[in-house]
């Protein structure tokens, strides 16, 4: 098939990066989306240009490096999925196919497609953890967890960090992300002996690193390739409030 | 400061929206028969301004708005800063509605008829500016007179008719999103109060637009 890239590139964080227009006709219908930019990339080789740079690791959806905007919206046109699991035959022939790198104030462009989520991991850092002995593991069954509660902190804990959900909000914020992080810690045993804290902590994090404020558009939910629910800001916000006001 | 912020705009928010209750249950009165409604709308006026306990309701109403405003901008400037470069192609739309997405819009729209709104009666009534207010055969502030002589301007019903529809947006929003604000984080209790928030923003837009209209329709 044929189609038309429309691709941001940009040197650096310094250059201010324009829009470039690629036009390919050797893609094929079951081509990965990915495996189509590799395919340009390698005519780019030959012709001696530079590669278009997008992250990218896994290719099967669960590492979260590929993100980027893709005709309007994260991801592409397929609500919860990633890049990397889009394929060209949801585009049609002759299509132009706009791509830019996720845009948020915290999300740096580092080159081209590929930004900078290092803010997602000073979140983490923050308080994104628990405390506790390294060494052997200890019996599992010593502290027990309903199957309910297991299988709540397993959804939450999918999570992969990929920033669709910044990138889609019109606030550029993280609260999808950081709620995630916070509350598959605070539901579990082991969590919340340390939940107070770590509410506080990450929610002021997330503010240090420039990320706007949650207006509950969302659109941060429709995005998630693993569907996290947008009641997680909720008891985020719970757990931050009842943090606040019995700080002692 | 993320946090307070947004705190402070869903509880301000839905106090207004409680008071949105008593505002449009109080003026339903205007659509009784004329004779029983000239009275009665005088009377529960004059209750109103007299009652220790509503004034210091109003003053935090007031309080309410102002916060609302500012906090509005903050959160907004704050969010704008935010944003790192416009998209090129933005289909946002097809994940969030219109609506969550210009609250900021849809609350100055608000604003400004706050401001009309307030010219039109509390400046005269209230405050004693403007044209004196004629007093009834009980001797009370024809507030009824006022209205309806307001309403007999078609501009006027106009106005206030397509107003009522940003509000009514705004709520439809804002309502539901001011509990998850919150922390109401349970699934079924989200889905109830947003459909509660839905009902009520069909309420308000349909009660405030019939004041208007019907009072038009009977002093033609
Ligand atoms: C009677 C009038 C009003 C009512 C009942 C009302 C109600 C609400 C409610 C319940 C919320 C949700 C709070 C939350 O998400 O936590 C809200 C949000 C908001 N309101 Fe209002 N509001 C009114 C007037 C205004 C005015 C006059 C403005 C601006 C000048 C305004 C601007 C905003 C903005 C920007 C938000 C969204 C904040 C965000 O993005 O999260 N509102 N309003
Ligand atoms: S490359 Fe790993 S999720 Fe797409």
């Amino acid at each position: 098939m044929r189609v038309t890239f429309k691709i941001w590139r940009q040197e650096s964080n310094s250059d201010d990066g324009r829009f470039v227009e690629y036009e390919v006709d050797n893609i094929s219908e079951e081509m990965s989306f990915l495996e189509a930019l590799d395919s340009l990339n390698e005519s780019l080789v030959q012709q001696g240009k530079g590669v278009i740079a997008f992250d990218h690791d896994c290719r099967e959806g669960i590492c979260g490096q590929c993100g980027v905007f893709i005709n309007g919206r994260a991801n592409g046109p397929h609500s919860n999925t990633t890049t990397c699991q889009l394929h060209m035959r949801s585009f049609k022939e002759g299509e132009v196919i706009v791509v830019e790198p996720w845009r948020a104030k915290a999300f740096p462009v580092i080159k081209d497609l590929v930004v900078d989520r290092s803010s997602f991991d000073r979140i983490i850092q923050s308080g994104g953890f628990i405390t506790a002995k390294t060494g052997t593991a200890p019996e599992a069954n010593s502290i027990l967890v309903g199957k309910d509660i297991a299988d709540s902190a397993m959804d939450m804990a999918a999570c992969i960090g990929c920033g669709a959900c910044v990138a889609t909000c019109k606030n550029s914020s993280a609260a999808l992300f950081t709620s995630a992080k916070i509350n598959h810690l605070n539901i579990l045993p082991q969590g919340k002996t340390e939940s107070s804290k770590r509410v506080l902590e990450m929610t002021e994090r997330m503010e240090l690193e420039d990320f706007g404020h949650c207006s509950f558009t969302g659109a941060c939910e429709i995005e998630c390739p693993e569907n996290i629910s947008i009641s997680n800001i909720a008891k985020m916000n719970f757990d931050l409030l009842k943090a606040k006001l019995f700080k002692g | 400061m993320l946090f307070v912020r947004k705190n402070i705009m869903a509880f301000t928010g839905l106090f207004l929206c409680i008071f949105l209750v008593v505002h449009l249950g109080g003026n339903l009165i205007l659509l009784l028969p004329s004779e029983t409604a000239h009275g009665l709308y005088n009377s529960y006026s004059a209750k109103l301004g007299g009652n220790i306990f509503i004034r210091v309701v109003s003053i935090f109403l007031y309080l309410s708005i102002l916060l609302h405003t500012v906090y509005a901008a903050l959160i907004t400037s704050k969010n704008n800063k935010s944003k790192g470069k416009k998209y090129l192609v933005n289909h946002t739309i097809e994940s969030s509605s219109w609506t969550s997405q210009n609250m900021g819009l849809l609350g100055f729209s608000i604003l400004i008829f706050i401001l009309i709104h307030l010219s039109n009666f509390w400046w005269r009534v209230k405050l004693g500016y403007g044209e004196i207010v004629p007093l009834d055969s009980n001797g009370l502030k024809d507030v009824y007179l006022i209205t309806t002589e307001l309403f007999k301007n078609p501009y006027y019903v106009f106005i206030y008719v397509i107003f009522i529809i940003p509000l009514s947006m705004h709520i439809k929003h804002g309502f539901s999103s001011a509990f998850k604000t919150l922390g109401l984080y349970n699934l079924n209790y989200i889905r109830k109060v947003s459909i509660i928030g839905n009902m009520f923003s069909i309420i308000i837009l349909i009660g405030f637009s019939v004041i208007p209209v019907a009072v038009y329709l009977r002093g033609l």
